[in-house]
């Protein structure tokens, strides 16, 4: 069924063009054009957090944190090697791309563990970023009770996204 | 991040230290970077193809379409305040953007949407029960195709990488809820202490 999705998205895509009597193609390119765009602005960053996922994989630091942590995790129906993922994702967008991709390469992309961190990746936001961002502009002299309501909704995904995989 | 940065750098170095292991250090530090490109690399061809189909369907007027269908349950569901109202439009557009995946015409919308909430209620005044929700839903994302992480698993050789699409939604749904329904709790509890609302 998955196979077929991004085929099927394709030609609504296209359907919905022709119905609007626009320009597919020129729009496909500049759309693509903002794709690349947004991959090479993310690159620096990516570069930051990879240098440092890389030397806590190599040096070990990875695997006895996760060690540490994976009571915690198991008890959630966690497999330890998503303590990364789980951890950055409200951090920051990249930083958890990085440490799903970690999981992927060491565990396999269709293991379950590949899965669940694509999918915690997928269905949350960095909290902490939007958080900072939208509270600011609202210049508010306090965020009351906005942080704990989205870690909430956050570890609630969490949950689910295990019960789920 | 500037926090979590220079303490996991700081920590990887120092635990390689001790552990004997600086040699290992050193060939993360040189690698680390590179991968980043050689990732980068491997990712720009799917965030190219997505990139274009969303460019179709942003120009389509596919967004506009469902922040219009969006405008009736939102203005259900947000609490607004007096004049908070007038941000509907832009909350709209920024759900919009943000469950098609276009997130640079999202923000734009959503700060906008702060903006005009925020004056409705005067500077340095606590947020709103209606700013809080707004930012929840949108931290708890509504994406609704995880289109990096359909690519990352495609780089990394998976036999099906659109496989996690609907779980991915469906643990979207729930963290949306639970969202809502802790902005409702912690908005009732305020209430009942006298607090602002």
């Amino acid at each position: 069924m998955s196979a077929l999705l991004l085929p099927a998205l394709a030609v609504l895509c296209v359907l919905l063009g022709l119905r609007a009597r626009m320009d597919v193609y020129a729009a496909f390119v500049r759309g693509a054009q903002e794709g690349l765009r947004t991959l090479a602005g993310m690159c620096p960053y990516l570069a930051a957090i990879l240098t440092v996922t890389a030397l806590w994989r190599q040096t070990g630091l990875t695997d006895a944190l996760t060690a540490l942590l994976s009571p915690l995790l198991s008890a959630a129906g966690l497999p330890r090697e998503t303590a990364g993922v789980v951890l950055l994702r409200p951090l920051s967008g990249s930083a958890a791309m990085a440490a799903a991709r970690d999981v992927l390469l060491t565990v396999g992309a269709d293991s379950r563990a590949g899965r669940l961190a694509c999918v915690i990746c997928g269905a949350s936001e960095t909290v902490f970023f939007t958080g900072a961002l939208y509270l600011g502009e609202a210049k508010a002299g306090s965020g009351r009770y906005a942080v704990p309501a989205a870690l909430l909704a956050y570890a609630a995904g969490v949950l689910a996204a295990a019960a789920l995989v | 991040m500037n926090v979590v940065f220079c303490i996991m750098l700081l920590a990887g170095v120092v635990y390689a230290a001790v552990s004997g292991r600086a040699e290992l250090a050193q060939q993360a530090l040189l690698s680390g970077a590179g991968e980043a490109v050689t990732l980068c690399l491997s990712l720009a061809g799917a965030y190219a193809f997505f990139g274009g189909l969303m460019g179709v369907l942003r120009e389509s007027g596919a967004a506009g379409a469902l922040a219009r269908a969006l405008r009736a349950p939102l203005s259900r569901m947000f609490p607004f305040a007096p004049g908070e109202e007038r941000a509907l439009e832009d909350i709209c557009l920024n759900l919009s953007a943000n469950m098609l995946g276009v997130g640079g015409a999202a923000t734009p919308a959503g700060i906008s949407a702060m903006r005009t909430m925020a004056q409705a209620r005067g500077e340095g005044a606590p947020v709103s029960d209606a700013m809080i929700l707004f930012l929840v839903v949108n931290t708890s994302s509504v994406q609704l195709l995880p289109t990096s992480m359909i690519a990352l698993r495609a780089q990394a050789g998976s036999a099906s990488p659109a496989d996690i699409v609907l779980p991915t939604l469906l643990a979207t749904a729930v963290s949306t809820a639970a969202g809502i329904l802790a902005c409702r709790l912690f908005a009732a509890w305020a209430r009942r202490r006298g607090g602002t609302a």
